[in-house]
C-alpha cells in the first residue's frame, strides 16, 4: 500500500509509507480554520513570551478525554480554552429513539462512576409522567444502593485528587474501598459498573443474602477504614499546603455558574436537593448537610469526606427502617404515558442530576434533556484555572470532580 | 534457530551492537589473558610499570558495570516496596518474587524501537542520555565502598563529586530542549531550575562538616568516623545532615521533588519523547542517582563502611570481664579467625568431600524421622538446602571477621540501602510540591539554615579549638 503525500507533507526517511508534516507549526494546537468568534481570535493570538500547550485529550490526568488548550507564560496559565466533544455519543437522541424501559440502559454510562444516580432522575421523571406510586421498600432500596454508590464515588474522588497532586498510594487505597462497594452492588444488581438496576415503578431485584452479608461485613469496618485512608492525606503538610487556597470560588459566583452539590456547599451555601426539594424517603431520614465556607479545593475535598460519613448514617437508618412490601409497582409491559412534561432532580455525588422529559403519548419520550452536573461544573474551569501554575490546573479540575462521560453525553 | 534469528531481527541497532560487543569483548579478554600468560616476560614488566593506569581502567570498568545491577536492584526494590505500601502484590511473575522483572525490563528497552521525533535535534537528542548517565557513573568513582575499595581516592573527592554530579542536569536540559516537545521543554527547564537551586544548600550543608574534617577526601572522612557510632558526623552536624538529605532528594529528582517528570502535569517531563535504550539510560541514571545520593549521605554522615560498634573494644571488654574470673582467658585484638587450610594436608580432601554428604544427611534426618509422610528424597533436598544455608552462613561469618573489605562492604551496603528504602518510602507516601513552593523552600529555608549551620560550626571550632 502506498500513500500519497498531502500538500504540506513529506515521506518519512524510516518508512516511506508514513507521511510527516513539513511545517513545524503543524504541531501547534491552533485550529486549521480562521477564527469564528472574537473570543477565538483573541485566544489564539500569542502575546509576548507566551506559548500554547495542548493538554489532552490523551494526557495522563485529564479525567477522560477533555482537551484543554493552555496559553502559558512560563509556568503560569494566562488563559485557557477547553475543547469538548471527544466522547459525544448523542445519548439524549438515543433516549428519544428508545422506549421508556430502554432509556435506563442508555443513560447508565453517562457518569460511569455513579451510574445509579444517572438512572434515578429519568426513572423519577417517567414515574411523574405515568403517575405511579413507587412501593416503599423499593424507595428504601434505591436510597440504600444510591448512598453506597455515593460513597464509592467520593472514595474514588479522594484517590484521583491525590494522584493529581502527585500522591501514588491514596488512589490504590481508595480503589479498595470502591471495589468492596462495587462488589456488593454487583451482588445486588448483577453488574459492577453500569448497574441498570432501577426500573420505572421500583427496582429490578430485592435485597439478597450475598449483598446483605457483604454490606454488614463492610459496614462493621467502614468507618475505621475510611478514617485510616484520610489520615494519609489530611495530616500531610504538602497535600494541605497545595490544596488550600487553590481554585477559590465564592457563593455568588458559584451560583451564577450554576454550580450545585459539594462544589456549591464548599462555598457555604447549604443547598442540597435531598433537603431543598425532598424526594423519595429522604424527608424521613435523619442526616446533616455539611457545609464549609472556604470555597477552595481543600474545602471541596474535606466536604466530600464529610458526606461519606453522612451517607454511612443514611445507610444505617435504611437498614433499620426497611419495610416489607413489593419492590415493583403494577405497570403494563408497554408504557404509554399521557402527553405532558415532567422534571425530576436528585442530589448525586457531583451535584444536581436532573431530567426533563416530554411525552407525546407514544412509547418513546418525545424529548429528553439531561442536566449533568459535570458539564455544568466544567464551565467554571476557566475562572478557577486562570492565573494558576500548570501543576495546579489539573488539581483544580480534579477538585471539581467531573466525569467526561457525562460532560460529552 | 528460526526463533533466534527472528529475535535477532527484532533488535534495534543499539541492541545488536550490545549483543555483538559483549561476546566479542569476552573472547578478546580471554585471548589477551592467554596471550599474556603464554608470552609472559616483557608484557608483565609493561603492566607492572603502568600499574596505576591499569588499576584505574579496571576500577572504571567495574564501576561502569556495577551500575547496572545496582539500578536493577533499586528498580525492583521500588516496585516491590511501593506495591506493598499500596496494598498490592507487585511483581511476582519473573524469577523468585518477581526479582528478575527489572532484568526483563532492561532487555525490553534494548529491543524496543528507538524513536526520534520529527523536528528533534537528533545529535543533542542522542547524546543527552549519555551525558546524564555518564555523570551518574563518574560520581560513583570516588565513593569508598569498603577499606581500599574505591575507584579513585582523590584528595578533592567531594569537590569532584559535586562538580561532576552537577553535569547530570546538562543532559536533562539537552534532552528537554532537543525533543521538540513543550512538555519536554518544561521538564528540562524545571530540572535546571531545581537542581541549580538545590546545588547551593547541598554544597553549603557539607562545608561545616569539611571544617571539622579538614579534608575533602571521602576515604579520609570515612576513616575519621571509625569506632563507635557516636563518632559519626551525623551527631556533630545534625542540621547539616537534614539539609543535605532534603537537598539530595531534590538533586536525585525524587518525590516530593520529582517535578521534572511529574506525570499528572507534564506527562513525563524531559523523557516524554524518549523510547528504547535512550529512555533506558535516563531511567538507569535516575536509579543510580538514588543509590549515589544515599551512598554519599552514608559516607559523609553515617560512617561509611564503619560498623556502628568497635569490635576490638568489645573484645577487650570481654577479655577484662572473663579474664577477672579465668586468668588464662585472652582473645588477641584485632580479632580474627586464623584459617590455614594447607596445614590439614590430605585429610582436607576428605573434609571437602565428606562434609556436604554428612551435613546433608544429618540435617535431613530429623525431617525424615519426625514426619512419617515425608518422602526420603524430599527430606534429602531439604537437608541439602539447609546445609547450604549453614555452610554459606559459616563462610560469610568467617569472611566477615577475616577480611576488612567484606565487613566494610556489608555495612556500607546495609546503610545505603536503608537510605534507598527511605527514598522509596517517601515516594509511596508524599504528594508532589509545586514549583514555587520548591523554589521558596530552597531559597527561604534551606539556604539560611545551611548558612546558620556553617556559622555555628565555624564559631564552635574557633571557640573550642579544633
Amino acid at each position: 500500500m502506498t500513500t500519497t503525500a498531502g500538500p504540506h507533507q513529506h515521506a518519512s526517511a524510516d518508512d516511506p509509507r508514513v507521511m510527516l508534516d513539513d511545517q513545524i507549526g503543524a504541531f501547534e494546537p491552533i485550529p486549521p480554520y480562521p477564527p469564528r468568534t472574537e473570543r477565538e481570535a483573541e485566544f489564539y493570538t500569542l502575546g509576548d513570551g507566551e506559548m500554547f500547550l495542548n493538554m489532552g485529550p490523551q494526557h495522563p490526568s485529564t479525567h477522560g478525554v477533555l482537551r484543554v488548550v493552555l496559553k502559558l507564560d512560563g509556568e503560569k496559565v494566562v488563559d485557557l480554552d477547553p475543547v469538548l466533544g471527544y466522547l459525544h455519543r448523542g445519548v439524549e437522541k438515543l433516549c428519544e429513539n428508545a422506549d421508556y424501559h430502554q432509556v435506563i440502559s442508555q443513560v447508565d454510562p453517562l457518569e460511569y462512576i455513579s451510574s445509579l444516580f444517572c438512572e434515578w432522575s429519568p426513572v423519577m421523571a417517567f414515574e411523574k409522567l405515568l403517575d405511579v406510586e413507587v412501593p416503599r421498600r423499593a424507595e428504601y432500596i434505591r436510597v440504600l444502593s444510591g448512598e453506597l454508590n455515593r460513597i464509592a464515588s467520593h472514595a474514588l474522588f479522594m484517590g484521583w485528587f491525590a494522584l493529581d497532586l502527585g500522591g501514588l498510594t491514596p488512589i490504590l487505597w481508595s480503589f479498595i474501598e470502591r471495589d468492596e462497594i462495587v462488589e456488593m452492588l454487583a451482588a445486588l444488581t448483577g453488574q459492577r459498573m453500569l448497574f441498570n438496576y432501577f426500573r420505572i415503578g421500583g427496582v429490578n431485584g430485592d435485597l439478597n443474602h450475598d449483598f446483605m452479608s457483604r454490606l454488614g461485613d463492610w459496614m462493621s469496618r467502614a468507618t475505621g477504614q475510611i478514617e485510616s485512608n484520610l489520615t494519609l492525606l489530611n495530616e500531610n503538610e504538602i497535600f494541605v499546603r497545595r490544596a488550600r487556597g487553590l481554585g477559590v470560588i465564592d457563593t455568588e459566583t458559584a451560583l451564577s455558574m450554576c454550580m450545585s452539590g459539594p462544589n456549591l456547599r464548599a462555598t457555604g451555601s447549604p443547598f442540597d436537593v435531598r433537603r431543598a426539594h425532598p424526594y423519595s424517603i429522604y424527608p424521613e431520614l435523619d442526616f446533616d448537610i455539611p457545609t464549609r465556607s472556604e470555597g477552595d479545593s481543600l474545602a471541596r475535598y474535606l466536604l466530600r469526606m464529610e458526606e461519606i460519613k453522612q451517607s454511612l448514617r443514611i445507610i444505617d437508618q435504611c437498614l433499620h427502617q426497611m419495610p416489607d412490601s413489593p419492590i415493583m409497582a403494577k405497570l403494563p409491559r408497554l408504557l404509554r404515558p399521557r402527553p405532558g412534561r415532567a422534571y425530576a432532580a436528585i442530589e448525586g455525588p457531583r451535584g444536581q442530576y436532573a431530567t426533563y422529559a416530554i411525552s407525546d403519548g407514544t412509547d418513546q419520550p418525545f424529548r429528553m434533556r439531561i442536566h449533568d452536573p459535570s458539564f455544568i461544573h466544567l464551565q467554571s474551569v476557566g475562572l478557577l484555572m486562570k492565573n494558576n501554575l500548570i501543576a495546579d490546573t489539573m488539581a483544580v479540575m480534579a477538585s471539581l470532580d467531573p466525569v467526561m462521560g457525562g460532560v460529552d453525553k | 534457530m528460526t526463533a533466534l534469528s527472528r529475535t535477532w531481527g527484532r533488535l534495534t541497532l543499539p541492541g545488536k551492537i550490545v549483543f555483538t560487543l559483549i561476546p566479542l569483548l569476552a573472547v578478546l579478554t580471554a585471548g589477551l589473558i592467554a596471550f599474556i600468560i603464554v608470552l609472559g616476560g616483557p608484557i608483565w614488566d609493561l603492566i607492572l610499570a603502568n600499574l596505576w593506569f591499569i588499576r584505574f581502567l579496571v576500577a572504571a570498568t567495574i564501576i561502569l558495570v556495577i551500575t547496572i545491577p545496582i539500578a536493577f536492584l533499586n528498580i525492583y526494590l521500588e516496585m516491590k516496596v511501593i506495591a506493598l505500601m499500596n496494598l498490592r502484590v507487585g511483581p511476582d511473575r519473573v524469577g523468585p518474587w518477581g526479582s528478575l522483572l527489572s532484568v526483563v525490563h532492561g532487555l525490553k528497552v534494548l529491543i524496543k524501537e528507538d524513536f526520534t521525533p520529527t523536528g528533534a535535534d537528533s545529535i543533542v537528542f542522542t547524546w543527552a542520555p549519555v551525558v546524564t548517565y555518564g555523570a551518574a557513573v563518574m560520581t560513583l568513582l570516588v565513593i569508598p565502598f569498603a577499606p581500599g575499595m574505591a575507584g579513585q581516592d582523590f584528595n578533592i573527592g567531594l569537590l569532584y563529586f559535586f562538580a561532576v554530579g552537577g553535569m547530570g542536569v546538562v543532559g536533562l536540559l539537552m534532552g528537554g530542549w532537543s525533543s521538540f516537545n513543550k512538555y519536554s521543554l518544561l521538564g528540562g527547564l524545571r530540572s535546571a531550575a531545581q537542581i541549580i537551586s538545590y546545588e547551593i544548600p547541598l554544597t553549603l550543608s557539607v562545608v561545616g562538616l569539611l571544617i571539622l574534617a579538614g579534608t575533602m577526601s571521602l576515604n579520609q572522612i570515612v576513616m575519621q568516623q571509625s569506632g563507635w557510632f557516636t563518632d559519626w558526623y551525623v551527631f556533630r552536624q545534625p542540621l547539616g545532615f537534614v539539609i543535605f538529605f532534603i537537598a539530595a532528594t531534590a538533586e536525585a529528582n525524587r518525590t516530593p521533588f520529582d517535578l521534572t517528570e511529574a506525570d499528572s502535569e507534564i506527562v513525563a517531563g524531559f523523557a516524554t519523547e524518549y523510547s528504547g535504550m535512550r529512555f533506558g539510560f535516563f531511567f538507569f541514571a535516575e536509579y543510580v542517582n538514588v543509590f549515589i545520593m544515599s551512598a554519599l549521605t552514608v559516607v559523609l554522615f553515617l560512617g561509611g563502611w564503619n560498623a556502628p560498634f568497635d569490635i576490638d573494644a568489645l573484645v577487650n571488654v570481654l577479655n577484662g570481664v572473663v579474664g577477672a574470673v579465668i586468668p588464662s582467658f585472652h582473645i588477641a585484638t584485632p580479632f580474627s579467625i586464623a584459617l590455614d587450610p594447607g596445614s590439614l594436608g590430605i585429610p582436607l580432601l576428605f573434609v571437602i568431600g565428606l562434609a556436604p554428604l554428612i551435613g546433608t544427611l544429618v540435617l535431613a534426618a530429623p525431617f525424615y524421622l519426625v514426619r512419617s509422610s515425608m518422602r526420603w528424597w524430599v527430606a534429602l533436598i531439604i537437608g541439602f538446602v539447609l546445609f547450604n544455608v549453614v555452610a554459606g552462613g559459616l563462610t560469610f561469618a568467617w569472611a566477615y571477621v577475616s577480611f576488612d573489605w567484606v565487613a566494610g562492604l556489608v555495612w556500607f551496603m546495609a546503610k545505603t540501602f536503608a537510605f534507598v528504602f527511605l527514598f522509596v518510602w517517601m515516594r509511596g507516601t508524599l504528594p508532589r510540591v509545586r514549583i514555587d513552593q520548591l523554589m521558596g523552600f530552597a531559597w527561604k529555608w534551606l539556604l539560611p539554615a545551611a548558612l546558620l549551620n556553617l556559622f555555628v560550626t565555624a564559631a564552635a571550632v574557633v571557640i573550642v579549638g579544633s
